[in-house]
């Protein structure tokens, strides 16, 4: 598996690694075993056929003296043929004490093998197995034989034959055993891969690795997803950090109701989608009637709470399709989801009205009942654009607040 | 020893070679004026067989005696042999009564009725007998000399072997003329 990001560069895997590893200690185990095999049984076959031909002359000899001694050189012949013709010897050789050559007989050199042996005679036995042929006290003879070889070239060729074989063999095993250490070692390595992998592209940081059956990868594993479990935590908390850093930005620290920036975004939304769907839409703004007098009057917590209570009623009086926001000071605002006659607008107003008659307490324990003034603009009936559609609003609030109130400045405050 | 010469049958028994075409048995060397071309090669041969012989009991010096007209036997005498024993020649007559003390019994050109009667009366008393008249093989004696053209052979008679009392090497028995 490689990263695709990267650069492909071909890396050994750990399976040729292995492979490799296993292929050179068998040649070497292979190539030292028949190498100490085959010399060690071609010493031990050359000092046995050494001792063959050493026990050959003197058979020789002994069964040739009766005949050096009638002189007869065909039963000499006859004599070495008997004893002699046999593997392992290449020539005899009788010779008087004169070094005259009485008899001598040559194997007849035929085999596959006589090619290869030939050669090898004078290099496998440099010097002939002698014999002395004695009558009495006296040396009346000599036999020389010389070795043959074919047997110990047939000893070395059948060990690098089945050396070879051997070789074959273990380069199949080898094969077999690297497969297998691969579904071993290498298949635990490939799931924890998988597992980074798939925590890296897709923050899947739920995986977890296998247990495998190596202690070593085992105790990786397990320390892996430790890790893994680690980073989702963190992972984790810093999602909701964020979250909840977003939300802060966009929305009131008081009330919780959104902010100027999330309705002027949300406003903004809203319009692109009337223009879309043709659907109208109302802006509601809302003022506190004497704000500025429970926070003069009763101090900046009375105002807090003021505040806090007209948002409640707010967020109560709507429905969960419309949208309500503080946008500074004692100013609200409602964005209703698109609706289908005036209706509509003057029942969720109503509902805002009404709610707003219940009473709330001061900290100072005081029970007041704020009231709201109120301007209502429609997308796209009374403004073309989020400005337009705002000014309205609040020209329209503006004036319900003078038309219920009179002078802003003198407004009493209704005690409950 | 009863073993010696079915061992020395097997022995021949064993041999793989077919018969090779040349010159088999002694070669006859030179010879002195006035003798016999087979001389030496008859001396030679003679002194070999006794050699390769094994009396019941070791005679020292070994008495060969010659019986009758010889035509090769003219250096018999003064043998020595391998041990180092000396071989006595001693020339008798061809009669049964002349053979005492003879422990190797040359017998010349006599008819062959009288090579039956010699070898008969020494048969079991431990004298080898080697007859110098008797290509066909009937003497009955332990050795018969065949005289080649150019070369000396000779035949060893197994029956004659097994009633003399005596051991023959059986490798000697293979050099013999039908041995092999």
């Amino acid at each position: 598996m490689t990263t695709p990001t990267l650069p492909e560069v071909k890396l050994p895997t750990l399976r040729d690694l292995l492979a490799r590893a296993h292929l050179r200690l068998i040649l070497f185990a292979v190539a030292l075993a028949t190498a100490s095999l085959v010399l060690s049984g071609v010493m031990v076959i050359r000092s046995y056929a050494q001792r063959n031909l050493d026990l050959v002359a003197r058979t020789v000899a002994y069964t040739v003296e009766p005949a050096v001694v009638f002189e007869d050189k065909e039963a000499i012949r006859d004599g070495i043929v008997s004893v002699a013709a046999a593997r392992g010897v290449d020539r005899v050789e009788v010779r008087d004490r004169q070094g005259q050559l009485l008899a001598h007989w040559q194997s007849p050199r035929i085999g596959s093998l006589a090619a290869l042996s030939q050669p090898a005679n004078a290099f496998v036995f440099p010097n002939p197995a002698v014999s002395q042929v004695r009558r009495g006290p006296e040396t009346i003879a000599e036999v020389r034989i010389y070795g043959d070889s074919e047997g110990l070239v047939r000893y070395t060729l059948a060990g690098t034959i089945i050396a070879l074989a051997c070789l074959a063999l273990t380069v199949m095993a080898t094969r077999i055993l690297a497969r297998r250490l691969q579904s071993e070692v290498v298949l635990p390595l490939e799931h924890v891969a998988e597992v980074a992998h798939a925590v890296r592209r897709d923050r899947a940081f739920e995986k977890r690795v296998p247990s495998s059956g190596i202690a070593e990868i085992d105790r990786f594993g397990r320390d892996f997803n430790a890790l893994l479990a680690e980073l989702q935590g963190w992972h984790a908390g810093l999602t909701s950090e964020n979250a909840e850093l977003a939300r802060r930005a966009t929305h009131d620290n008081l009330t919780g109701l959104g902010n100027r920036q999330l309705f002027d975004q949300h406003l903004g939304e809203m319009i692109a989608q009337s223009q879309r769907t043709g659907a109208p839409f109302a802006l509601i703004y809302l003022d506190v009637d004497q704000f500025k007098s429970i926070n003069d009057g009763y101090g900046h917590d009375a105002g807090d709470a003021a505040l806090i209570a007209v948002a409640e009623r707010l967020r109560s009086a709507i429905r969960h399709v419309d949208q309500a926001f503080r946008l500074g000071g004692d100013e609200f605002a409602v964005v209703l989801a698109p609706f289908f006659n005036q209706a509509h607008v003057d029942g969720v107003i109503d509902r805002i009205r009404l709610a707003m008659e219940q009473s709330y307490r001061l900290p100072n324990g005081m029970a007041v009942t704020s009231m709201l003034s109120v301007g209502v603009a429609i997308f796209p009936e009374h403004a073309d654009s989020a400005e337009a559609l705002v000014k309205k609003a609040d020209m329209a609030m503006y004036k319900d607040k003078q038309g219920r109130q009179g002078p802003p400045e003198n407004g009493a405050l209704s005690n409950a | 020893m009863r073993s010696f010469l079915p061992l020395a049958l097997a022995l021949s028994a064993n041999s793989v070679t077919p018969p090779i075409s040349g010159l088999a048995g002694m070669p006859l060397g030179t010879a002195a004026p006035g003798e016999s071309a087979y001389a030496g090669a008859t001396a030679r041969t003679v002194k070999a067989v006794i050699d390769y012989t094994r009396w019941p009991q070791r005679h020292d010096p070994l008495v060969l005696c010659v019986a009758g007209p010889v035509l090769h036997a003219a250096r018999l005498g003064g043998i020595r042999l391998a041990d180092g024993r000396q071989v006595e020649r001693r020339n008798v007559v061809p009669l049964v009564q002349a053979l005492g003390g003879c422990h190797v019994l040359y017998i010349g050109q006599v008819p062959i009725s009288s090579q039956r009667q010699l070898t008969a009366a020494v048969r079991g008393k431990g004298v080898l007998t080697i007859a110098e008249a008797d290509p066909a093989g009937t003497s009955e004696a332990v050795v018969s000399l065949t005289y080649q053209p150019g070369a000396l052979s000779f035949r060893l008679n197994i029956d004659a072997i097994s009633r003399s009392g005596l051991r023959i090497d059986p490798r000697v028995l293979r050099i013999s003329q039908g041995g092999a």
